[in-house]
This record gives C-alpha cells, structure tokens and sequence, in this order.
C-alpha cells in the first residue's frame, strides 16, 4: 500500500497467543508473531519443536487450541475451504506426485482443480527447470526433479502465501540452489513466503526475517543481521604469518591490529559474527538437526 | 459444500489415466473376468439358479471395493491426498471423481463378465436398481478400506475379510451346515441381492423382491454414512 511515498506493508499473516495442545502436550505456548506482505519469513526450530504445527494450523489442516490467527484477512479453521485453499500454495518435503502420470499431466490435474489455464504448465516448468522433462513419467524423474514438479505444482495458480515446509530437505545443492533462485524471482513477483526450516545456511541467505522456535516457544524473532550484531561477541579474527588470533573491538585489539598492519604482517582480518546456527545454541543450548 | 463438475472431471481424467497404469488395480478388475470364465465352465442346474448372479455378484463386489479401496490408499501411501485436500478441490469432489472411475471400471468388467456368462433373464430395470445400490454400498465398503490400510498393498490385507464374508459367504456357507453362519450371511447385501436375482429369474415382482430392496437400502445408507465419517476423520492421516 502506497501511502505519502512511504511503502507500508500490510501483515498477511497475524498469529497472537497462539496454543495448541495434543491431549496434555502443549505443542505450541502462547506464540505470537505477524509476517509481512511480501516477506520472506523463516520460522526456524530443531523437529519436534512445533513449525509443522505451525504450518498446519496456518494452513486449515489443524484446529488451535486458543488464541487468535489471521492468514489473509480471515481465520483459517473458519475460512471458505475452495477459496482460502486457492490462495496459498503448500509445500511439505513429503508432497507426493503421481507417479505413473507424466510432470505435464500431474501439472495438469491441479491446473483444473485451481481454474487455471494449461499454458501456466510451460511457465512454472521453465521456473523450476524442467521443461525437456514434461512428458516423462514421474516415476522415473530423480527426488530433487520429483521436488520441483512439486514445487512447480504448488506455485501453477500464483498464490498470495507459499508455506514451505522444508522445501530442500534431502536435496542436493545444486538442487536446493535451484529451488532457492526459484523462490527468490517469486518474492520478487511479490509472493509472501512461509518458510520452516532447520537449514540455518537456507534460512540465512533466503530470509528477511526469522523466528526461533524451540519447545513450542518463540526465543527469538528478527532480521538475521539483527540477530548476528545481538548475539555477537563483538570479536575480530586477524591472520599473519604466525596463525590466526582472535581479538576483541576495544583499544588494545585497535593498537594490535594497527601494529600488525605497519609491520606488514597482516593477511586477512574478519569479523566473528555467529551463525543462526550458533545463535540458536546460545539462546536454547539445544542444536538445530 | 460446493461442487465443481470442472473439479470432478478433472479428478475422474486423472484416476483413470492413473488407474489403466496399475497392475494392482488391473488385477483387481481381472478377477472377476477370471471367475466369470471358472463358473461358466459349471454345468446348467436349474435347482441352483443363484449361480446366474454369482458374475454380477463378484464383478461388482470386487471392482466396487477394491478398486476403491486401492485408489484412496494408494493416495494415502504416496502423499497425494494430502496434496488434493489442500487444493480447492473438495472432499466430495475428490471421493465422486474416485467412485466415478470405479463405476466405469464396473460397468466395464460387468459387461464382460455378462458377455462371458450371458444376461440372466430378469427384469432389467430391477437388476439395474439392485447393481446400482450394491455398487455403491461396495465403494463405499471400499473407501473405508482404502482410509483404513496405510498402503495399497495393505488395502488387499484388510479387505480380506470383506471379500471372504461379503462375496465368498453367500456363495459357498448355504450348502454348509453352519446355522451361525448363515444367520450373519442372511443379513448381507451380497447374498440380498442374490436372493433378489433369483426370485427375478423365477418371474418375481417387487413384492417378492421387497424385502432384499429394503435390506440393500439400508446398508446403501449405512456404509456411506460410515464411509464419510471415516473419510472426514482420517482423509490426512497414512
């Protein structure tokens, strides 16, 4: 929405106090968080520490114990089946195709089943690369061409919100490469994505921002950078001849490194900023695989 | 509940491209083409005019459940339903695309099975009316099935007993003395609509034949009831 120059974006997705209870597991505690229009989120968290809930509940497959979510405008549990479901795309690492169809065909069902026209077929499978393969079985296409059929599938009717759930899990990174640039040119097209993930290097270079959820619980939610400068030690790694040194940003780190440079024995410098990864111990003490 | 005939029809093109690619369920539409041929061996005995049904019988109790049932588990088993239910498409629209499917399958084996073992000479639009509920109280037997099992292969397993019960019982336990038996196989649409043909063949009318109309209703209303309520409960779930 334009308004006096300034570009302000509109949440597409609202979730406050958000509970949801198994018989007496509390999956999710009293979560809260908003994604902008056009983001791309990443709700990060080790398995089992409730994103498919998350996504699910999101998504209209699962009732919420209590609190209060908003996904386009309306609840998801009380949204119109057909018309929310055309409006997101839903990818899970184990979405499943039709084998003995061929990618054209399996396209072609959802092409139907969304009102879209066939020639959107061509479009997606240049996206995701796959064109030389179209009339090919699915069954005989490798796991990562199998996940961008799936992907290709999932974006065919141009949804408003792609949830993601572990997209390139099991991929290799060629593949993953290629289903990331593919993801990238669609928020660029102004596709908000909803994107799970235990892949902290996936996270770091494809999301705008990112929430931690660890045990049901959100410990942390921010842009990455934001969360490296945080959670930094503030420290420096210098390399000479010698080896490699850490030190700190104060005034005796200033004079070493400065010394170094006028004895010509520095090579590298770098800054220690931590991974999502290693800011994910830090606030939980738990890994993310 | 909506329902798109653009939806259905798409869902029936996909079944059936899918359906003519698998052994399993080709298999399934061949056994009763199989059977037709063994009973048709069998010498006319005008005492025993329940074997004219037996072809109908078993080309619509195992097309109508296993077909179905190997359809929907097989959905379960890959993912894809899971991928169906988050289209637009309906939970209607995906079953009535499946039973669609199954239904050209029947009519299909049914024809064959009849060009193989002859049309019993009976009043055509009561045999119709009586298929018809049997079909669907199959398919929707089959459903339950297919949601119940976690893979195809597996639909086959927990539909044993629906194929020893529902089609073996009504052909072979009335020349056994098992009055236990018998009194569960009385109660069974398989062996209503046996009973039904038979009085057909012996110029029967709908007084004679009321009583098995009555009895293929209600298991008609009864299994799709259950089939939905299943169907809503574990549509998502392998």
């Amino acid at each position: 929405m334009l308004r006096e120059g300034v570009i302000v974006m509109q949440s597409i997705i609202e979730v406050e106090g958000l509970e949801k209870l198994y018989k007496k597991k509390r999956a999710l505690k009293n979560i809260s968080f908003q994604v902008k229009q056009g983001e791309i989120f990443g709700f990060l968290g080790p398995s089992g520490s409730g994103k498919t809930t998350t996504v699910k509940i999101l998504t209209s497959q699962l009732l919420y114990t209590s609190g209060r979510v908003k996904v386009l405008g309306s609840d998801p549990a009380r949204s119109r089946h057909s018309e929310f479901l055309g409006k997101i795309g839903v990818l899970t690492d184990n979405s499943g195709t039709y084998e003995r169809l061929s990618v054209y065909d399996n396209l072609a069902l959802f092409c139907r089943l969304y009102g879209v026209a066939d020639r959107r077929i061509e479009t997606v499978l240049d996206a995701v690369n796959l064109n030389d393969d179209k009339h090919t079985l699915v069954g005989r296409l490798s796991k990562g061409m199998k996940q961008r059929v799936t992907l290709a599938r999932t974006i065919l009717h141009e949804p408003d919100i792609l949830f993601l759930d572990e997209p390139t899990s099991a991929l290799d990174p060629v593949n993953s490469g290629r289903i990331q640039q593919t993801l990238r040119e669609m928020n660029s097209r102004g596709t908000t994505i909803f994107l799970t993930t235990h892949n902290m290097q996936e996270a770091e270079e494809l999301c705008d921002r990112v929430a931690f959820l660890n045990h049901g619980e959100i410990s942390a939610l921010d842009t990455p950078q934001a969360l490296r400068l945080q959670y930094g030690d503030r420290s420096i790694t210098v390399t000479t001849q010698q080896g490699k040194q850490v030190v700190q940003q104060n005034d005796a780190g200033a004079n070493l490194i400065r010394e170094l440079i006028q004895r010509g024995d520095l090579l590298a410098i770098h800054s220690n900023e931590p991974t999502l990864g290693d800011i994910f111990v830090k606030l939980t003490g738990r890994g993310l695989e | 509940m909506t329902f798109s005939i653009r939806r259905f029809r798409a869902m029936v093109k996909k079944e059936w491209k899918d359906s003519i690619r698998n052994p399993q369920i080709l298999l399934n539409a061949g056994m009763p083409i199989l059977l037709a041929v063994l009973f048709n061996q069998k010498e006319d005995e005008p005492s025993d005019l329940t074997f004219l049904s037996i072809p109908i019988l078993v080309a619509i109790s195992i097309t109508g459940a296993f077909v179905q049932a190997n359809m929907i588990a097989e959905e379960k088993e890959k993912n894809t339903l899971r991928s169906l239910m988050l289209s637009p498409a309906s939970k209607l629209e995906v079953l009535a695309g499946k039973s669609a499917t199954t239904t050209l399958f029947a009519l299909l084996v049914i024809a064959v099975c009849l060009a193989i073992s002859g049309v019993p000479d009976v009043n055509i639009v009561y045999l119709i009316i009586l298929s018809i509920l049997l079909l669907l109280i199959f398919m929707a037997l089959g459903t339950v099935i297919g949601l119940i099992a976690r893979t195809a292969s597996e639909s086959s397993i927990v539909g044993l007993p629906l194929l020893l019960l529902f089609i073996f019982g009504p052909i072979f336990v009335p020349n056994l003395d098992l009055p236990a038996l018998m009194k569960i196989i009385d109660v069974l649409p398989s062996h209503q609509f046996m009973l039904a043909i038979t009085a057909l063949i012996q110029d029967g009318g709908l007084s004679q034949i009321g009583g098995n109309l009555l009895n293929l209703v209600l298991w008609t209303i009864v299994s799709l009831a259950l089939c939905f309520l299943v169907y809503g409960k574990k549509r998502f779930d392998k």
